[in-house]
């Protein structure tokens, strides 16, 4: 008695469940992952914002000097061209237009169009370099230097800086044009360059009125 | 424990009584409320400690955005069938 109430303990309570896919084909195997955000879009933001971080220093600086002045622009400094410098922003956003243009041509895989978004981005972004160029030997000649006080240096820094990162921008652009046109371009090449124009572009209006207004 | 708690709001209460302290800080003693100069840096130093959060919040939110695109497009993709969601919706 006491060994069939062991064996009813180790019965079974009712019989065997039979797997839901028995008998038919097997599951599908698991899909190979595929990250929502890839390790290069990834890598650019991270960028992004160390480059937004060390532009936010050298505002940081701008703002303790311009707002520490009695008198801003000092006395006897050459005046900014802020009529100049405002074409030249309208032609760095216009290029921020077509940028996005291109990346949507890209995501849809129209390469020619792409070819001719890309080839008037770097245009555009060449002509606001050589403008600003211009301007500066202007600016030098009529004595606002580096050199000059805190409103030459300023100036220059914050400007500098910032047309320096336009100049790799457009060359990273000229790249990614050329590797397109020769069919070696990545899938994400377009983007990646688009998104550090576009912050590049996003700045020029910040500073602007930071310090031509 | 109560007797940490006791001797750390001792020290703060003591720290707070004596704010003279505060004048060995070479910032703290040149900059008088309302001057141009500490106004400029209070200013600046705002900006500094918002940027931080901004893009912290901003990479946040394009991740968001970024999952909430990605799984409306697997919605959008997987049949109706298989779908049970989709008959309580």
């Amino acid at each position: 008695m006491a060994r069939e109430a062991t064996l009813r303990k180790f019965e079974p309570a009712e019989a065997p469940r039979v797997p839901a896919f028995g008998g038919g084909d097997p599951p599908a195997p698991p899909r190979a992952f595929k990250p929502i955000v890839s390790n290069a879009r990834i890598a650019i933001l991270m960028f992004i914002a160390a480059e937004v971080m060390f532009f936010a220093g050298l505002i940081g600086a701008f703002i303790v000097f311009r707002l520490a002045s009695v008198e801003w622009p000092p006395p006897f400094q050459p005046r900014l061209p802020v009529g100049v410098t405002g074409v030249n922003t309208a032609i760095l956003l216009l290029s921020g237009v077509v940028i996005q243009l291109a990346m949507r041509a890209r995501a849809s895989s129209e390469t020619q169009r792409v070819l001719r978004l890309l080839s008037a981005t770097v245009l555009l972004g060449t002509i606001f370099l050589l403008v600003q160029g211009y301007e500066w030997v202007r600016l030098i000649h009529y004595g606002l230097t580096l050199s000059s006080g805190v409103y030459g240096a300023t100036f220059y820094t914050l400007i500098g800086c910032h047309g320096a990162h336009v100049l790799g921008a457009v060359v990273w652009l000229g790249v990614v044009l050329a590797r397109v046109r020769s069919g070696i371009a990545g899938r994400e090449s377009v983007q990646l360059a688009g998104v550090y124009w576009t912050f590049v572009v996003a700045l020029w209006p910040a500073l602007y009125v930071l310090v031509y207004l | 424990m109560k007797t940490r708690i006791f001797l750390q709001a001792t020290l703060v209460g003591i720290a707070s009584a004596y704010s003279g302290a505060a004048l060995a800080c070479s910032v703290c003693i040149t900059g008088a409320a309302g001057e141009r100069l500490t106004d400029a840096f209070n200013w600046s130093v705002i900006f500094l400690m918002a940027m931080p959060y901004t893009i912290v919040f901003s990479i946040v939110g394009f991740f968001v955005y970024a999952y909430r695109r990605a799984a409306k497009k697997a919605r959008a993709e997987e049949p109706a069938a298989l779908n049970p969601a989709s008959e309580l919706s």
